[in-house]
């Protein structure tokens, strides 16, 4: 009964990690339309090409701190979780 | 390559509100009597990783940016309706300049997350580094670009 009770906590550890994950996905698609809507503005009017890679650049590392917390989340769920709901459940039975 | 003054410009407004942050950090861990040599070894290791995370993607937007070098592309028609019609007669073939910094760009996304995810990875196995400190600094740069934001806001102002 422990050991399957330990099992769940890894499987849902697991399953959670790679659900956090999903929120990984969007951004890499967002920053390739944002560039590409740039590299157009940057083909319309090279002037602006400076501007538009400053804008740009904060535009895609805040787009990308969304898969970073995402990230945390899965890595803690992963290496961090496990140990302490396994111990909680440990100290329960004792 | 040469870098870009855009990039190395924000890279280092970057880098400096990281370190700054990360002592903010630094100081509350020693003002809850929590650290020791593995908060400040996580913390360096921790903000280097965000740092080196912005720069990787400044290099990235720079070649991109850099794709469309001689290419001109006609000028935006203006829309004459905004319905359906109008969008989709907007929906125009993409460059293949365009597609190609696309690809680059969500390559590079996937490859740095990967880096950042091994980054991680190796800061919560190695017990040289305490996760907490290693982890937080990765979340830095946007509250540097949000304080920064809120204050040019109040400059323009």
């Amino acid at each position: 009964m422990l050991e399957l009770a330990i099992g769940i906590i890894l499987g849902c550890c697991a399953l959670g990690a790679g659900c956090a994950m999903i929120a990984g996905i969007g951004p890499g698609i967002g920053e390739g339309n944002a560039v590409a809507k740039a590299c157009e503005a940057i083909g319309r009017q090279p002037e602006c090409k400076g501007s538009v890679t400053t804008t740009m650049l904060m535009g895609c590392a805040v787009a990308e701190t969304t898969g970073l917390y995402a990230l945390v989340i899965a890595i803690l769920l992963i290496f961090v979780a496990p140990n302490s709901l396994v111990g909680i459940l440990l100290r329960s039975i004792q | 390559m040469k870098i870009q003054p855009a990039v190395k410009q924000e890279t280092a407004w970057i880098a400096g509100g990281v370190m700054i942050l990360t002592g903010i950090m630094v100081l509350v861990f020693v003002i809850l009597g929590k650290f020791d040599y593995t908060v400040a070894l996580g913390a360096v290791y921790g903000a280097a990783i965000a740092v080196l995370n912005f720069f990787l993607l400044g290099m990235t937007v720079q070649k991109a940016a850099e794709e469309m070098h001689g290419v001109q592309l006609p000028p935006e028609e203006e829309k004459e309706d905004a319905g359906s019609e109008g969008e989709a007669k907007n929906e125009a073939p993409e460059n293949p300049h365009v597609r190609e910094a696309k690809k680059k760009m969500q390559l590079s996304y996937y490859g740095r997350m990967l880096m950042t995810m091994v980054a991680a990875a190796l800061a919560l196995v190695l017990p040289i580094f305490h996760p907490i400190a290693a982890l937080l600094p990765l979340l830095f740069p946007r509250i540097v670009i949000f304080i920064r934001g809120m204050i040019q806001g109040k400059k323009e102002a």
